[in-house]
């Protein structure tokens, strides 16, 4: 009898360890060589730049990329080297970002930049990365600068990509004629991408129109109501998830969510953003996301949420640019861990980065690539979302974009084998 | 096209009541105690972030928009019983550019509790409106324009006919002499303070619903409401008034020239501009009122 308790209780065990082994595999931590060694070697410095002050926080790149690093530096590191990750914040700043610009790539002499994402770094110290021949692995890049330098290669879409994702499938699911984007009055970013909005729906026999407001405007209302002087029957909504929400609280207060088609690039799929938009506007919002859901059950997206519970701080981020910064710093550790470490410099780690051609990942719909170029876009296909029961549901599943814009991506993209 | 220049009169009203509300706190506050308060907009701001988080908590919305009011109170009480004596007698200027740098601490402050994080701030009187020139407008907005016009009379009937207004009034021509009439200085000041913070919570509160809840956005709304007390000469109510509806009105209609509509932003500066010029020539200094 006391053998059989003692069998018993062995077999309940054992069933337990079974059942629950699967669970807490899926849950841990998978980064670099993923020894569970420590790694002591010489600290291989590499920076990040982030923007985080009034009027926004931009360091979900940063801190993904942040826990990323010191899972890898928990898991022998790069061949025994750990990374030492120095983060920097602008606070949107041009004269403090050109100093921690300064400071990162010629004071510390950082091999590289991973999960940036400042908007005001990128365009003041993007010459600088080219001079001093340093890559940028950017994770929260809004700006035609970030897209369109040899030396900065971005894993999210920007403006640009996700905001004709959104118009694409307007155009295609719900009959959008004439459309207008509603941006902010900067011209590398809402004039920039406004303008290839509308060249957009010019090639698709539509039409576009910009309504560029101020970042700051207040009179939200006439913004909407210039859109409904001009006609337009679809609303693309160009901007920051705050604006946009207030802009969703004008048309509400107008009636206005059946007189519009709306639509929007990424900024509003933000973890919080359905808590706010409220109940009138079910099943009428749509969004193009740049990378998987939230809750993907892919295994890099979980692998995301697993590093951040691990290795993040309290109060980090968990937004796309933190998916973004993630995938980033995976990327850029998978290409070092392929050098001699003890030969590691910024020149082999610039090779190296250039030398990533099809990285694939499920939280991206194609293959990362960085290549040797003078512009770098390699995420442009994406997911398309509505909101609906108080969450937001997948309406279309990975899908590309068709724009001159990408014309030279295409090409890139072509010389390197990823497409035919 | 007669609508559609009503559509945007109305839209443009509607701020404007806005920025005169905060243009009618700065003006009360600065003819009491000579102070041009621009860290309106971030008691503003505060406030209205102050106001969001009882609600968040499960308070009832009365307590919540109290709340909001007495924040803005607080701070501005703070900042002119323990802070603004010590610049009493400096220059406006010098005055004036103190309260920028209470304006960062308190910007600062909001940064360190807040994330920026979606937020929306929602009062009951949203849900109900009317149709006014085929713009709906809601009773907050309503009740926006309403309390500017109504703080507008309250606060010349409040200036002319009681004690303390007398005394304001006494303390706005010389503090100097005010003081040797024996005038108590500083509870007239509190008073000017209380008002202008009571006012400053209430503008928080209004932006917060009607514009969006950013603390950057409601702090930086001292600048249109600076400019629209200028247009007041940072004296009259009544025009401070006027200053602020026309300049939500002409900036909702620039909406309508394309050229000009994304660089609207800009009236507020234009207006203060003209008029600082238009001031000049009549040989008047605009912030040395001793002078």
């Amino acid at each position: 009898m006391k053998n059989l308790t003692k069998l018993l209780s062995v077999s309940a065990l054992l069933a337990a360890t079974y059942i629950t082994t699967p669970a807490y595999a899926e849950d841990a931590p998978v980064c670099g060589m993923n020894s569970g060694q420590a790694a002591t070697g010489d600290p291989i410095k590499v920076g990040g730049i982030n923007g985080n002050a009034p009027p926004g926080d931009f360091s979900g790149g940063t801190d993904a990329a942040a826990a990323y690093f010191a899972c890898v530096n928990a898991n022998g590191g790069i061949n025994g080297r750990p990374i030492e990750y120095i983060v920097e914040n602008d606070q949107w700043n041009p004269e403090l970002a050109g100093q921690v610009g300064t400071k990162l790539v010629k004071d510390e002499g950082v091999v590289a930049l991973v999960g940036n994402g400042s908007v005001v770094s990128m365009a003041v110290n993007a010459k600088l990365y080219k001079d001093e021949g340093v890559m940028a692995m950017a994770s929260a890049c809004a700006i035609s600068d970030c897209y369109e330098n040899s030396n900065i290669v971005s894993t999210n879409q920007g403006p640009l990509p996700s905001g004709i994702g959104a118009l694409k499938y307007a155009v295609e699911e719900l009959g959008t004629e004439h459309a207008a984007c509603i941006g902010f009055n900067i011209p590398n970013n809402g004039g920039w991408a406004c303008d290839w909005m509308n060249k957009y729906m010019e090639s698709k026999g539509k039409k576009g129109t910009s309504i560029l407001m101020d970042p700051t405007a207040v009179d939200l209302n006439s913004v909407y109501l210039q859109a409904l002087a001009e006609g337009v029957d679809t609303i693309l909504l160009m901007l920051p998830s705050g604006p946009a929400i207030g802009l969703l609280k004008v048309a509400e207060e107008q009636g206005g969510r059946d007189q519009f088609k709306w639509v929007s690039p990424t900024p509003i799929y933000e973890p919080g953003v359905e808590k706010v938009i409220g109940d009138y506007w079910d099943g009428h919002l749509y969004v193009n996301i740049e990378l998987a859901q939230f809750d993907s059950k892919g295994a890099d997206n979980k692998n995301w949420v697993a590093v951040m519970n691990k290795y993040g701080k309290e109060g980090d981020r968990r937004d796309t640019f933190s998916q973004s910064g993630f995938i980033s710093a995976k990327f850029f550790t998978d290409a070092l861990l392929k050098l001699d470490a003890a030969s590691i410099d910024r020149a082999s780690v610039t090779k190296a980065i250039k030398g990533i051609v099809g990285a694939k990942s499920d939280l991206l719909c194609g293959a990362y690539y960085v290549g040797e170029a003078d512009r770098h876009m390699p995420n442009h296909a994406g997911r398309m979302m509505v909101y609906k029961n108080g969450g937001f549901e997948t309406v279309r599943d990975c899908y590309d974009i068709d724009t001159a814009y990408l014309d030279p991506i295409r090409a890139q993209e072509k010389a390197l084998g990823i497409t035919k | 096209m007669l609508k559609v220049y009503g559509l945007f009169l109305v839209s443009g009203l509607a701020v404007g009541s806005l920025y005169a509300l905060g243009g009618i706190g700065l003006v009360i506050l600065r003819r009491s105690t000579g102070v041009l308060n621009f860290a309106y907009g971030a008691i503003a701001a505060v406030s209205a972030m102050m106001c969001w988080q009882v609600l968040q908590w499960g308070a009832p919305g009365p307590i919540a928009w109290g709340i909001a009011i007495l924040v803005g109170v607080t701070l501005s009480v703070f900042y002119g019983r323990l802070l603004a004596p010590s610049l009493a007698w400096r220059e406006p200027a010098v005055k004036a550019v103190a309260t920028l740098g209470y304006t960062l601490i308190l910007l600062g402050m909001v940064g360190v509790i807040w994330d920026d994080s979606p937020r929306k701030l929602v009062l009951p009187t949203d849900k109900e409106g009317v149709w006014i020139l085929g713009v709906r407008v809601t009773v907050t907005r309503l009740i926006a324009f309403g309390s500017s016009i109504f703080v507008v009379f309250a606060m010349i009937q409040f200036l002319d006919r009681t004690r303390i207004g007398l005394n304001m009034r006494a303390l706005a021509d010389n503090r100097d002499h005010s003081a040797l009439l024996g005038i108590p200085v500083i509870k007239v000041e509190t008073m000017a303070w209380t008002i202008s913070g009571a006012l400053a919570g209430f503008t928080g509160l209004m932006f917060g619903d009607l514009v969006r809840l950013d603390p950057t956005v409601i702090t930086f709304m001292v600048i249109p409401a600076t400019a629209a007390a200028i247009c007041g000469r940072l004296t009259s109510l009544p025009w401070t008034l006027i200053g602020g509806l026309s300049i939500g009105v002409l900036e909702a209609m620039l909406t309508l020239y394309k050229p000009l509509a994304p660089l609207r932003a800009m009236t507020p500066f234009i207006v203060a501009g003209c008029v600082i010029l238009w001031m000049q020539a009549g040989q008047r200094l605009t912030f040395a009122a001793e002078e």
